[in-house]
Formats: C-alpha cells, structure tokens, sequence
C-alpha cells in the first residue's frame, strides 16, 4: 500500500456475500435518461442491424412514434444501475434467466431499476465466494415495467474481500 | 441449402427449426466496445475499466463487461435474424462461460430452435440459439450463450 493509501480512509464500494438475505429489496441509485445519442452509440459499437433502432423514418412506419432504444441498451442500463449493489465488490457474472422485454422504450425515456434477493448458497467450487441470485426489474418514468429478469453472480465472501482490498 | 454458403433469412416463413447459421461478420473488441460501453450503461465495476487495479488479480488485466459481449453476439447475429422482426421479445439461459479480454475477437454462431404461431396473422415468433466464440490459436472457445425468441414479420399475411 502506498502512502496515500494508508493516510485515506477507502470509501468501499458494493456488498459482499454476508450482506445479502432472501427477500431483500434494493432500489437502485440514479435512474438514467437514455437519449439518442446513447441509442445509436450503442446500436453502432454492437452491429445491431435492426434499422428500428436507427432509421427513424423505417421505426415510424412501423408504428413507433421514432427510434426505438435498443433493448440490449435497456438491459445493459438496468444492470448497469444495479451493480454497485449487487456485483461491484467482485466476482463472475454467471448467467440471466427467464427474461422478458415488455414494452419498447424510447429516447427521452427514463429507466430505474430495482431487485430482490431470490437466493444465496456459498459456492462449492470457488472457496470465499457464495453465488447470489436476484429478480431485478427496470421500469420508465411512467413506472410501467419494461424488463425483468432473474441474474446470478459469484460474490465474493467478507473475510476473503479484506484480505483482497484490505 | 448448401451448408456452408446460402442468402441470408428475412421473414418468419424463412426460419426453419434445426437451421444452423454462421454469421459473416466478427469483431475485435476494445476500447470503444468496452470501456466506452460499460460506462454509457453506468456499469460502476472498475474490473471492466480499471487496468492498473486488474494487474493485482488473477486475470492481470481488464475483463469485458459480460453483457457487451453478449450484446455483440446478438448484434453480429441481427442482420440475418432479426431484419424483419416487430420486437424483441425474450431473452433465456444467458451463461459467460469464458472470460473476453481488450484484443479478443468475437464471432456469432445461431441456431433455429423453434418457430410458432404469435396469434395474429402478420408475423410469428422464432426462437434462437447464439452461440459466441473468440479464437485462441486453433481453438475457438465459447465465451457467450443464449436463447433469444423474436417476433419477426411474415413474408405474406396469414389467410
């Protein structure tokens, strides 16, 4: 550690292992306005060829009042929103489940994001982790659902985070 | 068909259960797709931007957000999956299964699963496999899977 590091005191980010129950709720930080920057940033960066999330006369006719936000965009948001709650203090991303898109959302539209802990069992494999589940949900500003599903992440113990982080 | 070359698939009569689809196109993925990404999307992890933190652990380096890699799978596969689809519907058994480094190169493999009835006439719903692989010398390791059900136009309204 350097001199800065033990003169500071480390304002730690995330939860570890210990600090999830079955049945928790977190409201997640933030919310986020996505705008069409953002849309087509993301759209371009990943090669989605669907012309609904970049071709606003094509996304008119097909009956959306403009450009549609990529749903991949509003998944990556939601979680985004979600990990300093839920991940941020480290471990493998295992896997999302039973995920549904709702409803289309659409720039100018702000997305908030929430969970609750489904389950948590320490990991036979990996020694120091535990694997989390939660059910999370993202919805606009009208409070309407647009995305839900069930994620899974290896989180690392307390006892092994302070060895790591100190 | 041939198997190893054909027109890419558009409306929902063309997607036939047990078709198997290699995507053209791959990307290497780096500063753009990851860093710039992982924060549009207020992805707090610094694993994801925070190199000179990642040497300390065990990979040694920055690890790719798991969901850009996936949205990069399904965006390689979109163009011959999904050039008619009305909406996205579902997305199932997303699994990171090997972990995607700045420099690694991604590529979309898919498979038909299934193709139904959506109730209406215009359009039914195709579900796919997509299946995401980086080479490493000879090998090419799955790094990315899911199931993605789409609802795609028909070719001619159902009479």
């Amino acid at each position: 550690m350097s001199a800065f590091d033990t003169a500071y005191t480390l304002l730690r980010k995330g939860n570890a292992f210990e600090d999830f129950e079955v049945g928790q709720m977190f409201a997640h930080h933030w919310g986020r306005t996505l705008n069409e920057g953002d849309n087509s940033l993301f759209t371009a960066l990943t090669l989605a060829y669907n012309p609904l999330y970049f071709n606003e006369t094509y996304a008119r006719a097909a009956g959306h009042p403009g450009v549609v936000l990529n749903p991949m965009l509003v998944l990556c948001t939601v979680v985004g929103l979600s990990v300093e709650d839920l991940s941020e203090a480290g471990g493998p991303f295992l896997g999302i489940d039973a995920l549904t898109f709702h409803r289309p959302a659409y720039p100018g539209d702000t997305l908030s994001a929430r969970s609750m802990v489904v389950g948590k069992r320490a990991s036979e494999s990996r020694p120091g982790f535990g694997v989390v589940t939660w059910h999370s949900e993202g919805r606009n500003q009208r409070d309407e659902l647009v995305v839900d599903y069930r994620r899974s992440n290896l989180v690392v113990m307390g006892e092994r985070r302070r060895e790591r982080d100190g | 068909m041939n198997a190893h070359s054909a027109a890419a698939p558009q409306f929902f009569e063309d997607f036939t259960p047990g078709d198997r689809y290699r995507h053209a196109r791959g990307t290497t993925v780096g500063e753009p797709e990851n860093q710039l990404l992982t924060k549009l999307v207020m992805n707090t992890a610094q694993a994801h931007f925070n190199e000179h933190a990642m040497t300390a652990g065990p990979y040694g380096r920055r690890l790719v957000f798991g969901l850009i890699t996936g949205s990069i799978v399904i965006g390689l596969a979109t163009q011959d999956t999904a050039s008619q689809a009305i909406a996205e519907l579902a997305l199932d058994r997303l699994r990171f299964t090997a972990p995607v480094f700045h420099g690694d190169t991604l590529y979309a493999y898919t498979d038909v699963l299934d193709a139904s009835d959506a109730g209406r006439d215009d359009a039914g719903i195709v579900r796919f496999r997509h299946i995401g692989v980086k080479p490493e010398g000879e090998q090419m390791v799955v790094v990315f899977e899911c199931e993605r059900s789409v609802l795609v136009r028909r070719r001619e309204r159902r009479a």
